[in-house]
């Protein structure tokens, strides 16, 4: 019996960590130098289906939850990051179809993964909840949903973070 | 952009799979429906455009590395346990 909704899959890591270290989340989801397959690409670049999902590994060697999803053998990368990282209690639909096309037999065989939208300031980056990145890591397919209830555009910093940097300074 | 008339009832056929009925007409709306094979996704358009559009907006951002670590830095400032404002 398939689920009608899925809630974003939450490996005891990282519900312990939500902000740990992407090298580790990637290896934990065996996701590591592993090429993914998106058979319809995203939205907007159908042409681009071959991908390498790596960790941002920030200069100073600090954790990062972000990863970025990098084009092979193009010049086109996206940063993405897990709901789960963010503290987001993310749920999506699991059809049928979705399941097939991503060759899942469960809908706990997928995971989302948010496309973040970088802008000038911190305050205006936002996560796309509306067109999540579906991923079957065992099998390396992806796909890009669109969930039109979802928001396009979610702040990644709660309001009231900058007001509460000031604060603590 | 092919420009046809329908009546309620009435349906066109685009390419051999797939069907588009008008279903009613009320006021200065158009209810349709719409038959398609599973895999050909059928979106409002100004969702289809939305997401596009966010999707080349987050794409090659220029010194994205710099933003994502300017980002990381503020997540990371907050105290574990700190509640929501």
């Amino acid at each position: 019996m398939l689920s009608n909704d899925y809630k974003a899959k939450n490996p005891a890591n990282l519900i312990n960590n939500p902000a740990g270290a992407a090298v580790d989340r990637l290896a934990a989801l065996g996701l590591q130098d592993k090429e993914l397959f998106l058979p319809a690409g995203l939205l907007g670049f159908p042409a681009y289906q071959h991908y390498k999902l790596e960790p941002f590994e920030p200069g100073d060697g600090s954790e990062s939850p972000f990863l970025l999803l990098n084009a092979v053998g193009h010049e086109l990368t996206f940063p993405l990051i897990h709901p789960a990282s963010m503290g987001l209690d993310y749920r999506f639909p699991s059809s049928a179809e979705l399941l097939a096309a991503l060759g899942a037999r469960v809908p706990e065989d997928l995971l989302p993964l948010l496309i973040v939208t970088l802008r000038e300031t911190l305050e205006e980056i936002t996560v796309n909840l509306q067109g999540p990145l579906i991923v079957n890591p065992i099998a390396a397919l992806g796909a890009q949903l669109v969930l039109e209830d979802q928001p396009l555009r979610h702040p990644l910093l709660k309001p009231g973070a900058a007001e509460d940097l000031m604060r603590s300074c | 952009m092919l420009i046809l008339s329908r009546r309620p009832g009435e349906s066109v056929t685009i390419g051999d799979d797939i069907t588009v009925t008008i279903v009613a007409i009320s006021g200065s709306q158009v209810r349709l429906g719409i038959a398609a094979p599973r895999e050909v996704r059928v979106l409002r358009e100004e969702i289809h455009k939305a997401i596009q559009e966010e999707n080349r907006a987050a794409a090659n951002v220029p010194e994205a590395g710099r933003k994502l670590e300017d980002a990381l830095k503020r997540l990371q400032s907050k105290k574990p346990g700190e509640p929501d404002k």
